[in-house]
């Protein structure tokens, strides 16, 4: 057993906290008091893709494979939780607002056709400038529940004619293109699901609307219509026989589960700053020896402590491609609420500081809150959770 | 890099500990709690494997496993019976003391002569911070009233304080008591009267480590109960019928079986991780106060959950939910309780707005 972070990952913190101190912090609270994104042309995203930022994790025609980075600690889940959180701990709106094909990369990488992974992710491995890509599941009727999207798709001859709305989906507005599920059956659920990459500027792709967010107004999380969009057959991603192939496993789950621990980690982010402020905060007037505060901080700091090894622990099995659906799902389930009792009990620390609205601690608590509806809400991990542990059925 | 592969060693440890649980305490817990012992057989076998030396310096082969090693050893006794495991392990916490402090030669002068007596205790009594101070100095010998000791036999008691540790052998009374919880490890009032004292040592920095091993230690006996809670409420929900379906499948069970889940892996992980400080040297008082809390609070959430998952069943003494409940309470009362270790574990609280990922404690 070993819990130390390795040394080539320290090094790598060390670069994010610098930068995290100078510019993500103060563009965090900048967007957030002018309560707007930071602009696709703001010059610290084309600073970032100086500095190397950006970039896909494809290594280019041929590659595709990530299993000789998996056994090294640069690139395993486990590194990059530690990353995230550093950068989640700076600000977290902010750490999604980077470009880089963002989420939309994952099913690229895992489903796509070589030349898909060629034309989409081909320009992010040298970016001339900062580009984003986006991924757009949810719509305003289907959250957690994805197997209710509405969004259709029909084929018709060589194109396909996306229609429907979706919602809340991160750098859509700035994104070269977009990853955008369909279904072309609603009545097959997940089975008759299908991913497109529709590309900017396609026509019937619009009504762009960034949203207007409680917290991480760092990004933009944009909402937009598909109206009789035609995409081209070979932006399915993976090409037909790709969901040919998969409908002869039906029903069967991944068994595991990387993205749960990684948003989870970005919560104990969030919830370390807020601890870190709480205490400063404390220490300033001169409370820390207030024994209510300081049991109440250690608490706090004992509930994000166990929240990371949790993550820890999932993103582990991960990297070993061991099952973790109940330890991915406990770790998104505790993360969240132990980040945002750090945020409230920093605002109590505040006093009616902390309702002047214009300290951190008080950003976070508004900031901390999605934390626990990504991805799956807490709800719905507890579901998951139980499907494991109990059978519960899944009606 | 992080890694929760605990490796071949200790998995053989562990499934050494678990199949002795399985064959000698699982069948007669009831039977042992009336006999206020787990019986000679029980002990021969423990005694046989080497348990008890287990972290034990420079003794035999088997030892210096260390703190991990202790910790999955006493997670699965416990989860069968934490009263059987204290009373199966002759030095118990009283080893750290003397180990910490003493050195290899007081672990063996003390400890070695318990191992040949069948049935031996040694007792580590905290009078320091965080409870009252039951025991009083006078020249050289401690005098006073312990209310409870998990034990009817003492051999030998290690007095810890703040200071250092000393140790008493003679002017040792035991008072039987019907006791709440681990009553296979017995339970008496512990009187001494002028009870000299046989060797000391003093050293504040020892005196905090062995504090944390001994808090270790019980945080271990604590995730094994509550860890068997969790898992034997669960099998039962998703057997009982009511209103159609499993119990377990209601969903107001379903989250509650979820959360009691989390709540056993977060006591865990943080005993596990303390643990895992001590042995590569690293500063473990502050993260084995925090197990211990984190423990004692999860126990007192889970156990007495386990008990209302089975309803009328689980306040009945045909299932072992209830004992549980007692052990999941009363094992968080030792050393100074919660509070003793909210003392440390919220020691040097402070911001660390220099260093990444730092404010955890995980470095």
């Amino acid at each position: 057993m070993d819990l130390a972070i390795d040394e080539g990952t320290l090094e790598r913190l060390k670069g994010i906290r610098a930068l995290g101190a100078s510019q993500i912090r103060p563009l965090g609270i900048e967007a957030d008091r002018l309560g707007r994104p930071t602009p696709p042309e703001h010059p610290f995203f084309e600073g970032l893709v100086r500095a190397g930022q950006g970039r896909t994790r494809w290594r280019g025609e041929g590659s595709g494979t990530q299993s000789e980075e998996r056994a090294g600690s640069i690139g395993s889940s486990r590194s990059t939780l530690c990353l995230a959180e550093e950068m989640s701990y700076w600000d977290r709106g902010v750490a999604v607002s980077f470009p880089g094909p963002g989420l939309g990369e994952p099913p690229l990488i895992s489903m796509g056709t070589e030349d898909q992974k060629r034309r989409f992710l081909g320009p992010f491995v040298h970016p001339d400038r900062a580009r984003w890509g986006s991924f757009a599941m949810t719509e305003p009727g289907a959250g957690s529940d994805v197997a209710g999207i509405r969004a259709s798709a029909r084929k018709e001859g060589n194109t396909w004619i996306l229609n429907g709305a979706k919602s809340f989906a991160a750098n859509a507005s700035r994104s070269d293109w977009i990853v955008v599920w369909a279904t072309v059956d609603s009545s097959l659920g997940r089975e008759g699901h299908r991913a497109f990459v529709v590309e900017k500027g396609t026509p019937g792709l619009g009504d762009f609307q960034v949203e207007r967010k409680m917290g991480l107004k760092a990004y933009e999380s944009t909402s937009f219509s598909l109206v009789d969009c035609r995409v081209p057959a070979e932006n399915l991603i993976g090409g037909e026989e790709h969901y040919a192939r998969r409908a002869g496993f039906k029903g069967a789950m991944r068994s595991f589960n990387a993205t749960r621990p990684l948003v989870a980690v970005m919560a104990v982010g969030i919830g370390r700053a807020a601890l870190d402020a709480g205490v400063e905060f404390a220490e300033k007037s001169d409370l820390l020896g207030d024994i209510r505060i300081r049991d109440r901080l250690e608490r706090t700091r004992r509930k994000l402590r166990s929240a990371r090894l949790l993550c820890w622990r999932a993103a582990w099995l991960a990297d070993h491609g061991r099952p973790n659906i109940l330890e991915a799902s406990m770790a998104k389930a505790a993360a969240p609420t132990a980040a945002l009792e750090a945020a409230s009990l920093g605002m109590e620390i505040l006093g009616v500081v902390g309702g002047r609205g214009d300290h951190l601690i008080e950003k976070l608590y508004r900031d901390v809150k999605a934390m626990d509806i990504v991805e799956g809400t807490g709800q719905v991990q507890r579901l998951i959770m139980a499907r494991q542990l109990v059978q519960l059925p899944r009606d | 890099m992080i890694d929760f592969q605990i490796g071949d060693e200790l998995e053989l440890v562990r499934n050494t500990a678990l199949n002795y649980a399985d064959d000698h305490l699982r069948p007669a817990l009831r039977e042992n709690e009336s006999a206020r012992t787990p019986g000679r057989a029980a002990e021969e076998a423990f005694a046989e494997i080497g348990f008890a030396t287990l972290e034990w310096p420079e003794l035999d082969a088997e030892s210096g496993l260390g703190a991990v090693a202790r910790y999955l050893v006493l997670e699965e006794l416990a989860a069968a019976d934490p009263g059987a495991a204290l009373a199966l392990d002759p030095l118990g916490p009283a080893l750290y003391p003397l180990m910490e402090l003493g050195g290899p030669d007081a672990v063996r002068d003390f400890g070695e002569p318990l191992l040949s007596s069948m049935g031996s205790r040694g007792l580590l009594i905290w009078n320091g911070a965080g409870a009252p101070r039951c025991l009083e100095r006078k020249g050289n010998s401690w005098s006073g009233v312990v209310p409870w000791v998990p034990a009817d036999r003492a051999d030998l008691v290690v007095v810890l304080d703040e200071e250092g540790a000393s140790v008493v052998q003679q002017g040792i009374e035991l008072e039987r008591l019907r006791g709440s919880g681990l009553r296979t490890a017995g339970a008496s009032e512990l009187t001494l009267h002028s009870a000299p004292i046989a060797a000391e040592w003093s050293g504040a920095d020892g005196a905090r480590r062995a504090l944390a091993r001994a808090r270790l230690y019980v945080a271990a006996l604590l995730v094994g109960v509550m860890r068997e809670s969790s898992d034997y409420s669960r099998r039962y929900a998703m057997d009982r019928v009511a209103f159609g379906k499993p119990i377990a499948h209601h969903q107001a069970l379903a989250f509650l079986i979820a959360d009691m889940a989390i709540a056993v892996d977060s006591a865990r992980i943080l005993g596990l991780e303390a643990a895992w400080r001590l042995d590569t040297g690293r500063p473990g008082e502050e993260a084995s106060a925090t197990a211990f809390l984190e423990a004692a609070e999860q126990a007192t959430f889970v156990t007495p959950n386990g008990v209302q998952i089975l309803g009328g069943h689980g306040f009945m003494q045909d299932h072992p939910v209830e004992k549980f409940m007692r052990e999941g309470r009363t094992l968080g009362l030792f050393f100074g309780g919660v509070d003793g270790a909210r003392e440390d574990a919220a020691r040097g609280m402070k911001a660390f707005p220099e260093e990444p990922l730092l404010p955890l404690g995980a470095a």
